[in-house]
């Protein structure tokens, strides 16, 4: 079999006549007629039309309108980078960056933490497996802002559920949602709470994948159960284990709905994240839309090269 | 670790087609120009149609349904009523303007966000039209350059209200309307109904710049007034200390202020519990309060320090010059506001009236009239230059940061003076920005 030039004149070149023993995939796909090679390509359009529509466009444009200043998303006014240099020497905006901060690496930290040591546990869980599993998961299902209201109860300095308690055995009376640093702690912890499920079951699906025989063969080694956990559980899970730093570094970045109605980005701004700062510059008096758009294309940024460095760690370490 | 070309090109590809897709100004939408004004004739309409995006406190809806009605029958138009919470009307109108698909009509409470889209009704309803209302009242809506883009529907004022059986059980006097009370005896009588009573609170208000205004123009000062900064320092200081301390001893609810973070929080569950003889609010409450109250209560007159009265604000009915009939708009709006519909809103809502006409003549309310009264005699009492405080294009913005002023001294960060200082700077910035 010979292949023609793909190209006419001078500039084309001869490609090899003879299949490469090597190639023999690249064959193959040479051979296919173009109705099947375009075959995968229709079945993923309708999804990626939608994507294109929904999410790429209002992308772009957002990162367009972050160029201009608008106060009622009608007329707009070019005023390139500015918004961008102002939202850099807003005190405002540099207070809910090291608030996003502290909230996102303490709830990454302690949401993956939590989640492996569940799911290693239900795991190893012999009764009402599925029980545990269904009970751990419903915060996941429960609406973000069903869930502020909730823990609002919950933690309400008088009348709360959890002071209440509290003072029933004689202990203080701590004003969980207005001491700041109080505050900051109770958002992490529900949000621990409303988002582990969704990790555990991931890390289980990692769990199960995990041959027996490495651990039958640690233990005939004397492996104890922590340099079993240590040596073949990590390691093993690590795939996992990147998938859900992942997506709990984005969900920690983009945190917004439970917490607004649980504080309000208060005390004092001390839970306002980058989100909330986005939807105040959008959405409230006075509305400033490009200064919205800008700080959301820097969220976003941050969130991709984040995401780049977890993907990029997670790959070396496989290589290993 | 290299990523492929292939990715590489579909990821230039992508930003390649962003790039085309957004090479222009965005919104695509250009500045509509002002309609040009017909002479209105009823029998043009019959068989239009139109929208009127709209927003309830309660009490108004059916009123409001009622009143549609009414007009669909007597000039065969058909009116989409579609109601939207408080929170979302504007975004979602800004949206909806935004993908020229805008409503014909709007209830809002702020019109800035939409000013350049408005419809001048002095071109469809004259330029006399606007002496229809109570100028101080009508202020938000007239432009330098005598341009009407609104209605001003229907007025609300920011007064306390006291429970009647937690002052007769501590033998504590209820005030006088005709004599209203001072700051200190008002603050006296509620610590003073609280010791008697055991209740936690003696004094609870909403968390609004709105409510924080009416103690700041009560004190004699405003945060801006016809596009300035009017911010006074001596008496913005005397206004908000009695609240901080007041907060700090926990005679008025500081986790309401704190817990709350930037948002509008009401105190009505508070005083509806019980829990506080006094709750310092607005009219709007009157109609949920004769529903819900488990115990006699009543309106008290707004305490007086330097000024007496409260701190009004309202609602406005405005339309688009994006309406395909701005001429039916503009009918709309009048034939919802004459004199004979305004009044049967106003009394079944429990709000008050912006018109001259009826302002002069007084209303009847089918219930609550001596409270009702209460706040007219205190809308009397309140000087003129609040009604135009509170139409600035910064107020809004204002009374955002004096909020987040006054949380910060409530939670020990600063002290008050600090606080009214670096209040000026943000409302002077504002001011700038948004009243050019």
């Amino acid at each position: 079999m010979s292949v023609t030039s793909v190209a006419g004149g001078s500039g084309a070149r001869r490609r090899p006549a003879t299949r490469r023993p090597s190639d023999p995939a690249g064959s193959r796909r040479r051979s296919k007629p173009l109705r099947s090679r375009l075959v995968p390509y229709l079945f993923i359009l309708p999804n990626m039309a939608i994507f294109a529509v929904f999410t790429l466009y209002p992308a772009f444009n957002g990162f367009n309108i972050s160029l201009y200043s608008s106060s009622n998303a009608r007329t707009f006014t070019w005023v390139g980078t500015d918004n961008y240099a102002r939202i850099l020497r807003d005190d405002a905006f540099w207070a809910v960056v090291r608030n996003t901060a502290v909230y996102a690496v303490a709830f990454v930290a302690i949401a993956v933490t939590v989640a492996i040591a569940i799911a290693v546990l239900l795991q190893a869980q012999r009764r009402a497996k599925g029980f545990y599993r269904a009970v751990i998961f419903v915060p996941v299902l429960i609406s973000p802002v069903v869930v502020g209201l909730v823990w609002n109860w919950v933690l309400e300095r008088k009348g709360g559920l959890l002071n209440s308690a509290l003072a029933s055995v004689g202990l203080g009376q701590p004003g969980w949602l207005i001491e700041p640093n109080l505050a900051m702690g109770a958002i992490i912890v529900v949000a621990v709470w409303m988002h582990a499920g969704f990790y555990i079951l991931i890390l289980l699906a990692g769990l199960q994948g995990i041959d027996p025989v490495l651990y039958e063969a640690a233990r005939m080694d004397g492996a104890s159960a922590w340099v079993q956990f240590r040596s073949v559980t990590l390691p093993m899970l690590s795939p996992s284990i990147v998938v859900v730093v992942v997506l709990a570094t984005i969900n920690g970045f983009q945190a917004y709905d439970y917490i607004f109605t649980l504080t309000g980005g208060g005390p004092v701004g001390a839970t306002t994240l980058v989100v909330q700062y986005i939807y105040d510059s959008a959405f409230r008096s006075p509305i400033r839309y490009g200064i919205a758009a800008a700080a959301s294309a820097l969220l976003f940024i941050t969130i991709f090269t984040l995401t780049l460095l977890n993907w990029l760690v997670g790959r070396r370490r496989e290589a290993v | 670790m290299n990523l492929s070309r292939d990715a590489l090109r579909a990821a230039g590809a992508v930003a390649g087609l962003g790039l085309v897709l957004t090479a222009c100004a965005p919104g695509g939408g250009q500045e509509e120009s002002q309609p040009t004004a017909t002479e209105i004739s009823e029998a043009d309409f019959a068989g239009e149609s139109m929208t009127y995006v709209y927003f309830t406190d309660g009490p108004d809806e059916q009123v409001t349904r009622d009143l549609i009605a009414a007009f669909e029958a007597e000039y065969d138009v058909a009116v989409n009523l579609e109601i939207l919470p408080y929170s979302d009307l504007i975004t979602s109108v800004q949206a909806r303007l935004a993908g020229d698909n805008a409503p014909d009509v709007v209830r809002t409470a702020d019109l800035s966000p939409f000013r350049a889209d408005l419809l001048d009704l002095s071109a469809f309803l004259g330029e006399d039209y606007v002496d229809q209302f109570v100028p101080a009242h009508a202020a938000a809506v007239v432009t330098d350059d005598g341009q009407m883009l609104g209605v001003p529907s229907d007025l609300t004022l920011n007064g306390p209200f006291v429970n009647v059986d937690l002052f007769e059980q501590a033998g504590v006097p209820l005030p006088v309307v005709e004599e209203p009370w001072t700051w200190e005896e008002m603050i006296v009588a509620g610590k003073a109904v609280r010791d008697a009573t055991g209740v936690p609170y003696a004094f609870a208000m909403d968390k609004s710049g709105g409510r924080v205004s009416t103690v700041l123009s009560q004190y004699g000062t405003q945060l801006v007034d016809k596009g300035k900064m009017s911010l006074d320092t001596g008496k913005a200081v005397a206004a908000l200390q009695p609240l901080v301390d007041l907060m700090a001893e926990d005679s008025m609810p500081r986790d309401l202020w704190l817990g709350s973070g930037s948002k509008y929080k009401s105190a009505n569950e508070i005083f509806l519990a019980g829990d506080t003889p006094i709750y310092l609010s607005g009219n709007w409450q009157v109609g949920q309060f004769e529903q819900n109250a488990p115990f006699a209560w009543a309106a008290a007159p707004n305490p007086c320090a330097e000024e007496c009265g409260g701190f009004p604000g309202g609602k406005y009915m405005v339309a688009f010059k994006s309406s395909p009939n701005p001429a039916l708009s503009a009918f709309f709006l009048e034939f919802m506001n004459n004199a004979e519909n305004q009044t049967s809103f106003v009394t079944a809502s429990l709000n008050l009236p912006t018109r001259v006409d009826l302002n002069e003549s007084g209303l009847t309310y089918p219930a609550r009239q001596a409270d009702m009264d209460v706040f007219l005699a205190d809308l009397a009492r309140t000087p003129e230059e609040r009604s135009y405080a509170n139409s600035d294009p910064a107020f809004s913005g204002s009374a955002t940061a004096l909020i987040a002023e006054l949380d910060k001294v409530v939670a020990g960060e600063k002290d008050v003076p600090t606080a009214v200082a670096d209040l000026q700077v943000s409302i002077e910035a504002l001011v700038t920005e948004l009243d050019g």
